[in-house]
């Protein structure tokens, strides 16, 4: 930050804005609240209030937890996001550094064809992918979106890389270079450290797209013990055309609130990341 | 049929091989304990939870004490979350043995013949209504065993009907666009599905058309009919029903949002499945008293309804075809279905016409409408063969747009054009 | 270096190699191009595996006739000429592009006033950064069924305001109108995707060093100029990437439409990935179907081509 901030200009430089965001990203979660925690009758009504309660009832939470494998839902998803995402890092590591940081032939055409990979839609793949899968006998596992999901997030996750890979001075490796470090240790020891805050942003989106993906999951996790939440929570929550809102709602919160508590911790870290790293020159 | 035991000998041998392969490589390991052989059976979860519930806990046990063999139900997503399911399990010959076929035009190629099934269900239920045969014969063979019916009735709110001056559910079309534009004066407009959906559109829309006269394509497969003058009649009144009665939103609806519509009192009526009135009946007892269902309205040319056929098929690549073709008999024998049927309320009403005058439907009479559905019910292709073609028209909404597009203020003469096109691009 | 010249001469010069050495794999692998190499090849494989076998397939369907559980006809360009010929594909096309469009532009803009605004010192900013990144952690199938609800003509949270203001005696039809619809569906995906625009901007707001500012400072220049000559320059590379891949992303939306509106109403909000769908699905032509999903690389390959040339310019 720069500057010193009087108490007005904070005010419309900092609270106002804060606030507006907050209302805009958060609104709906209020809503979601509000609406799992009513009974249906009041869930219903056309004249209730749809952010205030009159009486709260926990049949919702009650219900998904007790009638549904909710619990076991959110541990799949947890696992398959963790895993894909380390998996997407590591190999997005690999694509991003020779790619950003290092001379060699091939290079410019390696980049492209990586672009270009990205481009690719679902709606193509599916078919050809679930035939693969089917091949390798991982249907109805969570290795089979294990393995897939990293198609979905490497490509990004080493673009997101490049970016930040890019931003550190090769002065800094050449001059570790000359200090008598191997390449290892200087991309390990100086570089990596210092884009700790590129591998968060990466970590976090990959996280997020892996827990939150649906067609794969559809297709490769068919038993309901296995399943992730998207697939779980349409399969057994929408039936036929009744939604079970307010189950519905009290999922999304469940489902959102402890990966967004999970980040809250990450972003710490994040933080002294960055005080870290700029204080270079 | 052949000896049990040996057929669950082969069985095991088969499946223990398939078990042990996917417990090396998964990452949660297959019941380990898969001793009994395997049958999986997928269908779309139910509305009526109930049924699955009757499925999972008596008819599952029942076949695995009388034969051994574990049935594997696995339930996907209602609202078209199973067709990608469906078609990436033809395509990639995927382990499941049985399944609720529901796009069966897309893919009888890879269903196995279930004719010796179909015909004795047929005949021990005093006959099946002809209408389903069209969905599940291919080339003289059965590829699928008609299950039940989801009947797509008017579902309305009685009272407000009643205050209006309606005391029976209007009987033609044209009573149907008074009462309509009367309650929509009083607050209470109609709310007619004419978005992106599956169900709640076709159910009203394609019986107009029939019952007016009109078709979409001959029954030759070939002939575009949708070109006439009962078409344009139709595209009149449904832009005159849409303006006078009906609430704006129902232009972009998708089939649940005329459930919301009516279960928070924003609408007098509409077209749909049971699942509002059991819904009310359940969640909103005060609503669900003075809630109702009747038939289509009728028109010049007669009353109509739109099939919402469900079946049931063996997937040709099925690890062993006499044990699944075993499963689905014993299914659909009146010991193991009558009971099923039954668990449903009826929901699937079935198409053989024992159950006709069952007792289930003496239960709630509000659900007889749903019963008759199935005589004047026609499968949406009507009267062109069920076949892929007339998939791609439901899916890619041309009659259903041609409606849309009407009472966004299009004219009548454009809309059917751009509607033929459309047809043409599919039917050649 | 020795103090002594004459000692220096003495000693052998340390010299260049003139003479083959014997390979060393150590200095092998610190050679630029090997490293680099050796560090490519896992991620390659794998994405050869399971990208390009699923591609190519996905390419070869697209001049096939594929009907489901049937086998292939070769077919050539007729997939193309078919869509070519359809208004609904062209209607698609342009659906895209305007919501990709739209929603990457309100996306980016937000975000990079959410980062600006996150960039300044205050209590529980982890804490706030968590929540603010809500939209983007819930699932997209769980946040756009409350979409739904919130867009009710009657019960919605948007009509009630507009109600309970005064300002309309009966809300807009949100979904139902196809101009409005539009707009919905870009403002949901704008407030899904807008945290991650502000997080990662912010994170490449934090990497710029704090001296560089100063010594603009002192160098005289305001808020504005310090933003457009040292700030935003320096976040250019992270903006571009962020943006492209959010480009991507948008493009081939699928999820929310598809829960949304379905596409509808009549084709309104049809988007390339949602049309490619109910042919392959509905109409069961995984070969048409997997056209329309490659007919989306060159435009969307057109639109990133026409932005990374914009940002090349400056």
């Amino acid at each position: 930050m720069v500057g010193e901030l009087t108490w007005s200009r904070r005010i419309a430089g900092l609270w106002i804005p804060l606030g507006a965001l907050f209302v805009f990203a958060l609104f709906p979660f209020v809503w979601m609240a509000a609406t799992s925690l009513k009974a249906n009758a009041e869930l219903y009504d056309p004249k209730a209030n749809p952010l205030w309660i009159r009486h709260p009832s926990l049949e919702h939470y009650i219900g998904l937890l007790r009638e549904s494998n909710f619990l076991l839902w959110i541990g799949n998803t947890m696992l398959v996001a963790v895993v894909s995402t380390l998996i997407s890092l590591l190999l997005g590591l690999m694509l991003a550094y020779p790619l950003a940081r290092m001379r060699f032939p091939g290079a410019g055409l390696l980049a492209l064809s990586v672009a270009v990979a990205y481009l690719v839609p679902q709606t193509l793949l599916f078919v050809p992918m679930a035939d693969l899968i089917n091949r390798m006998s991982l249907g109805d596992t969570l290795s089979a979106v294990m393995l897939t999901y990293p198609t979905l997030l490497v490509p990004f996750c080493a673009w997101l890389l490049m970016g930040y890979f890019k931003t550190v001075p090769r002065e800094l490796e050449e001059a570790a270079l000359i200090d008598g470090a191997s390449r290892w240790r200087a991309m390990t020891q100086v570089i990596l450290p210092l884009c700790t805050p590129g591998f968060l942003s990466a970590g976090i989106f990959a996280f997020t797209l892996a827990q939150n993906e649906f067609l794969y999951a559809l297709l490769f996790l068919n038993t309901s013990t296995i399943r992730t939440v998207p697939v779980g929570i349409t399969g057994e929550l929408i039936r036929g055309d009744a939604f079970y809102w307010g189950q519905l709602m009290a999922a999304a919160l469940l489902g959102s609130l402890p990966v967004a508590l999970i980040y809250s911790f990450f972003v710490k870290y994040y933080v002294a990341g960055l005080t870290a790293g700029s204080v270079k020159g | 049929m052949g000896h049990p035991t040996s057929r669950r000998e082969f069985l095991k041998l088969a499946t223990t091989g398939a078990a042990g392969a996917t417990v090396g490589s998964g990452w949660r390991p297959r019941k380990a304990s898969a001793k009994p052989a395997q049958i999986t059976f997928l269908r779309e979860s139910s509305y009526v939870k109930e049924f699955d519930d009757y499925f999972k806990n008596v008819l599952i046990p029942r076949y695995q004490q009388e034969t051994g063999i574990k049935v594997n139900y696995e339930i996907v997503a209602a609202g078209g979350s199973a067709v990608p399911r469906l078609v990436s399990i033809v395509e990639s010959k995927a382990p499941v043995d049985v399944a609720w076929v529901q796009l069966e035009w897309l893919y009888r190629d890879g269903l196995l013949d279930v004719s010796d099934i179909a015909e004795e269900v047929g005949k021990k239920g005093g006959g099946w209504y002809p209408a389903v045969k069209d969905l599940s014969i291919q080339d003289g063979k059965w590829k699928s065993v008609p299950f039940g019916n989801i009947g797509q009735v008017m579902v309305y709110r009685r009272d407000w009907f009643d205050a209006a001056g309606f005391t029976s559910f209007p009987d033609t079309w044209e009573e149907f666009l008074e009462a309509g534009t009367k309650l929509k004066k009083a607050g209470h407009p109609f709310g007619m599905s004419m978005g992106h959906g599956f169900a709640d559109n076709n159910s009203w829309q394609l019986p107009l058309l029939w019952s007016m006269g009109a078709q979409v394509v001959d029954k030759d497969g070939k002939t575009i009919h949708l070109d006439s003058n009962e078409t344009a009649k139709a595209v009149d009144y449904v832009r005159k029903l849409y303006k006078d009665a009906c609430l704006d939103d129902c232009l972009g609806w998708t089939d649940p949002a005329n459930n919301k519509a009516f279960l928070t009192s924003q609408i007098s009526c509409t077209n749909n499945a049971t699942s509002i009135l059991i819904s009310a009946k359940r969640d909103l007892p005060e609503m669900g008293k003075v809630t109702d269902q009747a038939l289509n309205p009728k028109g010049p040319k007669g009353r109509f309804h739109s099939l919402v056929a469900t079946t049931h098929g063996i997937f040709k690549h099925t690890a062993d075809p006499e044990a699944a073709k075993h499963f689905l008999r014993w299914l659909m024998d009146p010991k193991q279905v009558t009971g099923w049927y039954r668990s449903g309320f009826m929901y699937y009403a079935p198409f053989v016409h024992a159950y006709d005058h069952d007792p289930e439907w003496d239960k709630e009479p509000r659900f007889k409408p749903d019963q008759k559905v199935l005589e004047t019910g026609k499968l949406p292709s009507w009267p062109a063969p069920a076949d892929r073609r007339a998939g791609e028209v439901l899916s890619k909404w041309v009659v259903v747009d041609m409606f849309a597009k009407a009472a966004t203020g299009k004219s009548t003469k454009d809309v059917i054009a751009e509607a033929v096109t459309g047809l043409k691009q599919i039917y050649g | 270096m020795s103090v002594n010249p004459v000692l220096d001469a003495a000693r052998p010069a340390p010299q260049a190699v003139a003479a083959p050495r014997p390979f060393r794999p150590r200095e092998w692998l610190e050679r630029e191009a090997v490293f680099s190499w050796l560090m490519l090849t896992p991620p390659m494989l794998f994405l050869l595996a399971f990208l390009g076998y699923p591609f190519c397939y996905g390419v070869y369907l697209s001049f096939v006739n594929r009907p489901v559980a049937q086998p292939a006809t070769f077919v050539g360009l007729a997939n193309f000429v078919n869509l070519w010929n359809d208004p609904i594909f062209w209607q698609a096309v342009w659906n895209t592009i305007r919501f990709t469009g739209a929603a990457t532009v309100l996306k980016l803009v937000g975000g990079l006033g959410m980062a600006l605004v996150m960039n300044q010192n205050f209590r529980m900013k982890g804490l706030t950064r968590a929540l603010l990144l809500l939209p983007f952690i819930v699932p997209t199938v769980l946040s756009t069924v409350a979409w739904q609800w919130i867009l009710d003509p009657g019960m919605g949270l948007f009509n009630r305001l507009l109600m309970f203001f005064n300002l309309v005696t009966q809300g807009p039809s949100w979904l139902g109108n196809p101009t409005l619809a539009m707009v919905s569906v870009i403002l949901v995906n704008t407030w899904r995707g807008l945290p991650f625009f502000g997080i990662t901007i912010l994170a490449g707001l934090q990497t710029i060093p704090v001296e560089l500012l100063e010594s603009a400072t002192i160098d005289g220049a305001g808020t504005w100029q310090r933003f457009r000559h040292v700030t935003l320059p320096l976040l250019m590379p992270v903006i571009f990437i962020v943006t492209t891949f959010s480009i991507i992303f948008t493009f081939f939306d699928f999820q929310l439409v598809y829960v949304l509106t379905g596409g509808g109403p009549a084709n309104a909000t049809h988007l390339m990935a949602t049309y490619a769908y109910a042919i392959s699905m509905g109409g069961g032509q995984l070969g048409l179907g997997s056209a329309v999903a490659l007919a989306m690389v060159p435009v969307l390959g057109l639109v990133l081509l026409a932005m990374s040339w914009y940002v090349r310019k400056d």
